[in-house]
């Protein structure tokens, strides 16, 4: 329905999206996931036809989107990072004016405001200005305005960035059920690789403006399927045990945690020993030790040598 | 378009402070400057030193009363120095033999007006002197004033300006005129440059991915500065003039037109501000610089006229401000119409056209 095809984007020499190709079928839901600097941002900019290409091109339906950017705009519901709203106006009259600018009138603008407002679960503070709104408040407001106009596709920018828990577990919870119930087509960015997991079916992931891996969560995780997981916790931090680690034949990774460390070791290998012995080296005590297959977090600190939030 | 316009309106009705602030601030300006519309003259303290007789002193003050703006009071030095330290006068004269002093207490906007008066006395008189110096045994200065009492060939000159010439001083309306397009730069500038807030808040990316073209964008938001600067500019115009009885004179039709385009300009040099900044804030501190550089320049807190260096009178013909003065008072003073003001109009619609095209291929630029 959506793809991209080898888009790239150059400012002022410095490459920001190098050669990204991806898509979205109908109905799917696709997770953009990368630390800040990857490219997410400049990649959807471009998708969502605000941004023109370097080179290459994005197809909705097989016709491009950069001879015809009217085409893509008419059916996109964009979720912006910041909170795109009029802030001395209530949030009846935002979705009123952006229900308006996409055609809706009478009627049918008002009956559209009264659902999204539902859905958003804010009908009862529908008449109050958005400046007195908490930043849930704000953010589902946003969301509301990129689903008035029912589009086709929606794309998301982090759009639970500094959310309250229970506002984010609704927008995700909203997200879901328009995927699910609706057909909506979903591409999504964040920084929270838990939501990426609870929402979507595919996942591209982006580093330094390329995507360095594609695929289904399960087809991602296999990237880690001979390895797994052992969480460690420590009675005090110690840098100089995570390094000694580091340099063990068969552990393939050792990072500090907030509560001691994290190692990815091959399926099977009995390591522990081992650990147990370099601890008592360093005269550090183990609290608890825990071995999970691996996360999609994981899969990419892997890829990318990074944490996501870096 | 028309949504865009709308909802400038619907966010004025919200927060309307700034605007109505700038309204309020206008008819004080106008009100304390020009002296409620009442005919008083600007009242100047004047004293002389020892070098000046006192027949030569009255002689002086004779010929500086003789002006419609000024009133110049004869006092003693230590009265005089007293009163503009205390703010009770605005600025004090001292006469001198060929020379004079003028005291301010603050930058008082008219004091240029005063100068530019004295000193158009001051070198009239002493031209007079120097030539009747130089004439052995003729008094010359009694038969320059017996000729011009009594001349022996009566011409009537009539012009375009009317029979004082090029120039004729209204202090009323020069405040009035100026202080009104004066503050009118703020009001447009800042209706305007809600543009910018919106490229940082993302409402504009938001129009922009809606199916609303560029276009629509840009003349909803010009159209709705142009108007909110119009009404402002002719509502006090028609305080003043029904309020204040200031006499704008017949040529209301006239003076519609000149604030179209005088409104215009103003936008357009909004629009090439908004292209030369990057963020709100850089624009909210470039608005004052401007608006402050062009009525000075333009002539809104003097008359253009008074001011005599070169460089100066050649920077205020890159200020659409002076042209709309200009036109104003062409209108106001002179009784001209539309076709009469062709010069100014023009001048004031190319200054647009250019800053209007430059601003938004600049803002352009930007988003690229």
């Amino acid at each position: 329905m959506l793809e991209t095809e080898v888009l790239s984007k150059v400012f002022k020499g410095k490459v920001a999206v190098d050669g990204v190709s991806l898509y979205l079928d109908k109905g799917e839901s696709v997770g953009l996931l990368g630390p800040n600097g990857a490219g997410k941002s400049t990649t959807i900019s471009m998708m969502s036809s605000l941004i023109k290409p370097t080179s290459g091109d994005v197809k909705l339906h097989g016709k491009s989107v950069v001879n015809d950017p009217d085409s893509i705009r008419k059916v996109l519901g964009m979720v912006p990072q910041e909170i795109a709203l009029y802030e001395e106006l209530t949030a009846y009259e935002n979705l009123k004016f952006f229900g308006r600018i996409y055609g809706l009138k009478g009627e049918v603008l008002k009956k559209a405001i009264q659902n999204i407002l539902e859905l958003v679960g804010l009908e009862d503070r529908q008449k109050e200005v958005i400046s007195t709104y908490s930043g849930g408040m704000k953010r589902r407001i946003n969301m509301a305005v990129a689903m008035l106009h029912d589009p086709e596709v929606l794309i998301m920018d982090e759009p639970t960035v500094g959310v309250d828990p229970q506002s984010r577990s609704h927008i995700l919870e909203m997200v879901r059920k328009l995927n699910r119930e609706k057909g909506l087509t979903v591409l999504y960015t964040s920084h929270y690789m838990e939501e990426v997991e609870r929402l979507c079916d595919r996942v591209y992931i982006m580093d330094y403006g390329k995507v360095i891996a594609s695929g289904t969560k399960e087809e991602l995780k296999s990237i880690l399927s001979g390895e797994e997981t052992i969480w460690i916790d420590l009675d005090r931090g110690s840098p100089n045990l995570v390094m000694e680690l580091q340099g063990f034949e068969g552990i393939q990774q050792s990072t500090e945690t907030e509560k001691g460390l994290k190692l990815i070791v091959p399926k099977g290998s009995k390591l522990l020993g081992k650990v147990f012995q370099a601890a008592e080296r360093h005269e550090v005590q183990i609290l608890n030790v825990n071995v999970q297959i691996p996360t999609l977090e994981d899969v990419f600190l892997h890829l990318t040598g990074r944490k996501l939030r870096d | 378009m028309k949504s865009i316009y709308l909802l400038q309106w619907q966010r004025f009705r919200r927060e309307p402070v700034l605007v109505v602030s700038f309204f309020v601030l206008t008819i004080l300006f106008i009100s304390v400057l020009a002296g409620f519309g009442t005919d008083n003259k600007m009242t100047v303290y004047t004293f002389s030193d020892a070098s000046l007789s006192d027949s030569d002193r009255d002689y002086w003050l004779e010929k500086l009363n003789e002006s419609n703006e000024f009133e110049f009071q004869t006092t003693e030095e230590s009265q005089a120095r007293q009163a503009v330290a205390e703010g009770e006068v605005s600025l004090a004269l001292k006469l001198m033999k060929e020379d004079y002093l003028i005291f301010v207490a603050a930058d008082e906007p008219g004091r240029y007006l005063v100068e530019g008066y004295i000193h158009q006395i001051y070198s009239e008189q002493l031209r007079l002197n120097e030539v009747e110096n130089q004439l052995v045994g003729g008094e010359f200065h009694g038969e320059v004033e017996r000729l011009l009492a009594e001349p022996s060939l009566t011409v009537v000159t009539s012009s375009l300006e009317g029979e004082h010439g090029s120039y004729e001083s209204d202090g009323q309306l020069q405040v009035l005129f100026g202080m009104t397009l004066f503050f009118s730069i703020y009001t447009i500038m800042y209706s305007l440059g809600k543009i910018v807030e919106e490229k940082q808040w993302g409402t504009w990316n938001r129009l922009i991915l809606s199916p609303l073209s560029k276009t629509q964008i840009y003349i909803g938001h010009l159209m709705y500065s142009f108007t909110i600067g119009f009404i402002q500019i002719l509502l006090i115009f028609l305080f003043f003039q029904y309020v204040f009885h200031f006499d704008i004179g017949d040529r209301f039709g006239t003076i519609l037109v000149i604030i179209g385009f005088y409104t215009f300009a103003i936008v357009a040099l909004s629009m090439l501000l908004m292209g030369a900044v990057k963020t709100s804030q850089q624009f909210q501190t470039v608005v004052p610089l401007v608006a402050t550089s062009i009525a000075m320049l333009g002539g809104a807190f003097w008359p253009i006229e008074v001011v005599s260096n070169p460089f100066m009178i050649a920077l205020s013909k890159g200020m659409p401000i002076a042209y709309g003065l200009d036109a104003l008072k062409g209108a106001a003073i002179y009784d001209r119409g539309v076709f009469d003001l062709v010069e100014p109009l023009s001048l004031m619609l190319l200054f647009g056209v250019i800053c209007m095209g430059v601003g938004i291929n600049l803002m352009e630029r930007h988003k690229a």
